[in-house]
């Protein structure tokens, strides 16, 4: 039921609203420009509280991934004696492939093994010091879909069984390491995001309150003049809007300085796991994920302002 | 449109202080009354709860025969909108141009920039400011920034206009401007209130006359009988105050 007014409402003019956000959108950004150098601090102080989250998101989801490449074919690896003969090696593939169990028997001849070493810098010069290849045979299997990996040390007992073998290496114990460290970083990840992105947003709600006390006058005559709520909050939204988003640009560049800092040796180290370090901050998604979350933690802030500041606004 | 009535209306406040006192007064559609005390007496009080920018502690406010005490926040807005307001101390935003400051109400309103215009530029004019739209508040006399409040109360044509002793800071001759103003107003149908405790300029304008005293209504005057061509009469002793 319609609440009685004095008055009837004046017509409002078709698009107003999307003119006033056109207009304010433009004001607010005339704003940012005369009190740049506070603005730059409050992006800094976003972007410094946002690049730590998203950093570790970045390395979370590089640490997921070997975890889940290596997840999806869990194998064993079988070292043969240095000097066995390679038909050894071929004669236990031959018996593994025969056995359902198994997805995949590869062998790796010692020239392979050596090749690879060399492709390494740092071992090949202590290669060319030995005169003889050192390395044995290997052969590295992996369980067919739906086996549990329960059956691993049952298998793996088999190949140890086996002429020339020298060592079976199960890859389960170190893979349920990376999965745990994966998930520790994941945690403190969200964590570190929950934290830093109320940090974010108190930094916006102070900086919008600033703004606020700086126009408190021109509120007090907005009200007065008849302006809504909506109307007085726009441009204070827009302003954290403003905020968050330059904040949000702010820890892309922080993020981008960081990981082309840890990119080589981060390279290595995923490397040594058999993967690739894929730390594409560039993506769209990461990017969007980034710029929108900052955007939204800078819009909470000037509403947490706004609507503590406004609600003891008196009129004029 | 635009007729006004308190029914014993009580204003205390958290402190404990009386600002009214059982005030009951009406004012028809088109009328022109003075809120007359000194300071203190509760004029203020009156202006702000008719905007509604206070509420009652008891009593009703009733515009156009709603109880504006019973509107809810959010409906306040719009029941300003058509209301214009001018203080002695203009209220006028210092970064902006006289005339953003007469078009803040329209701006309000979602109204185009090309009707802004429109509706600003003959109010301007108006107030014989039209030659300095472009100019800050501070570029104005104190005499131009109040006439720059006034255009800004008056742009949207309100259905009832406040003032909050509006000629308190204006020599005589600037406040019998403001007051020529506020009878153009009157003169189309607007109900014009001020509240003043300037007794000559009251004598002078020999309008109705409500005098309050330490919040209570003491006095409710209608305007002197006059005399066939009692208009010209008025006005002569109007700038014969000044």
């Amino acid at each position: 039921m319609a609440v009685a007014e004095p008055w009837p409402p004046l017509p409002r003019p078709p698009f107003a609203t999307l003119r006033e956000h056109r207009r304010v959108g433009g004001d607010s950004l005339v704003f940012v420009s005369e009190h740049l150098g506070a603005t730059l601090l409050v992006w800094l102080l976003v972007g410094i509280a946002l690049a730590l989250p998203a950093t570790l998101y970045l390395l979370q989801a590089n640490l997921g991934a070997i975890a889940d490449e290596w997840r999806g074919r869990p194998g064993f690896s079988v070292y043969f004696e240095v000097g066995a003969d390679i038909d050894q090696a071929h004669a236990l593939q031959r018996d593994l492939l025969a056995l359902p169990d198994i997805d995949q028997a590869t062998v790796v001849t010692p020239e392979q093994a050596l090749d690879e070493f060399r492709g390494s810098v740092a071992v090949a010069d202590a290669l060319e010091l030995l005169g003889e290849n050192p390395l044995p045979a290997s052969l590295r299997a992996t369980l067919a879909d739906g086996v549990p990996t329960a059956r691993l040390n049952g298998l793996a007992e088999r190949a140890a069984a086996a002429d020339a073998v020298d060592e079976v290496v199960v890859e389960k114990l170190w893979l349920q390491r990376l999965a745990a460290l994966s998930a520790v970083v994941d945690r403190l990840a969200w964590m570190l995001a929950a934290l830093f992105g109320v940090g974010a947003a108190l930094i916006t709600s102070a900086s919008v309150r600033l703004a606020i006390e700086g126009r408190l006058e021109e509120l007090r005559v907005q009200r007065l003049v008849g302006a809504a709520t909506a109307f007085i909050r726009r441009p204070l939204l827009y302003l954290g809007a403003i905020y968050g988003l330059g904040g949000g640009i702010i820890a892309a560049m922080l993020i981008a300085a960081a990981l082309s800092a840890l990119e080589g040796p981060l390279g290595t180290l995923f490397d040594s796991y058999g993967s690739k370090l894929k730390l594409d901050w560039m993506a769209p998604p990461f990017m969007a994920g980034l710029l929108g979350a900052s955007v939204i933690l800078g819009l909470a802030g000037a509403l947490l302002a706004a609507r503590t500041r406004l609600k003891s606004l008196a009129v004029a | 449109m635009g007729s006004v009535e308190f029914q014993r209306v009580t204003k205390r406040f958290e402190n404990g202080h009386e600002a009214l006192h059982e005030v009951s007064a009406a004012f028809a559609e088109g009328s022109f009354a003075f809120i007359e005390g000194h300071s203190g007496a509760g004029k203020s009080t009156f202006l702000r709860l008719l905007l509604g920018a206070d509420a009652p502690t008891r009593g009703n406010i009733l515009v156009n025969g709603v109880n504006i005490a019973g509107l809810r926040a959010r409906r306040l807005p719009r029941y300003r909108q058509h209301i214009g307001v001018v203080f002695q101390e203009h209220h006028l935003l210092g970064h902006r141009t006289a005339f953003e400051n007469v078009a803040l109400p329209l701006r309000v309103a979602g109204m185009r920039e090309r009707d802004i215009g429109r509706r600003v530029r003959p109010v301007l004019e108006k107030v014989g400011l039209l030659d300095k739209e472009r100019f800050l508040p501070a570029q104005l006399s104190t005499g131009e920034q109040q006439r720059v409040g006034i255009a800004r109360a008056v742009v949207t044509r309100p259905k009832l206009l406040l003032a909050d002793e509006p000629t308190g800071n204006l020599d005589p001759a600037l406040a019998a401007n403001v007051m020529r103003l506020f009878l153009d107003f009157n003169s189309i149908g607007t109900t014009v209130i001020v509240a003043s405790h300037d007794h000559a300029l009251i004598d002078a304008m020999a309008k109705r006359v409500i005098e309050l005293r330490q919040g209570r209504l003491i006095r409710d005057s209608d305007p002197p009988l006059r005399p066939p061509g009692a208009e010209r009469t008025a006005s002569t002793r109007t700038e014969a105050a000044f």
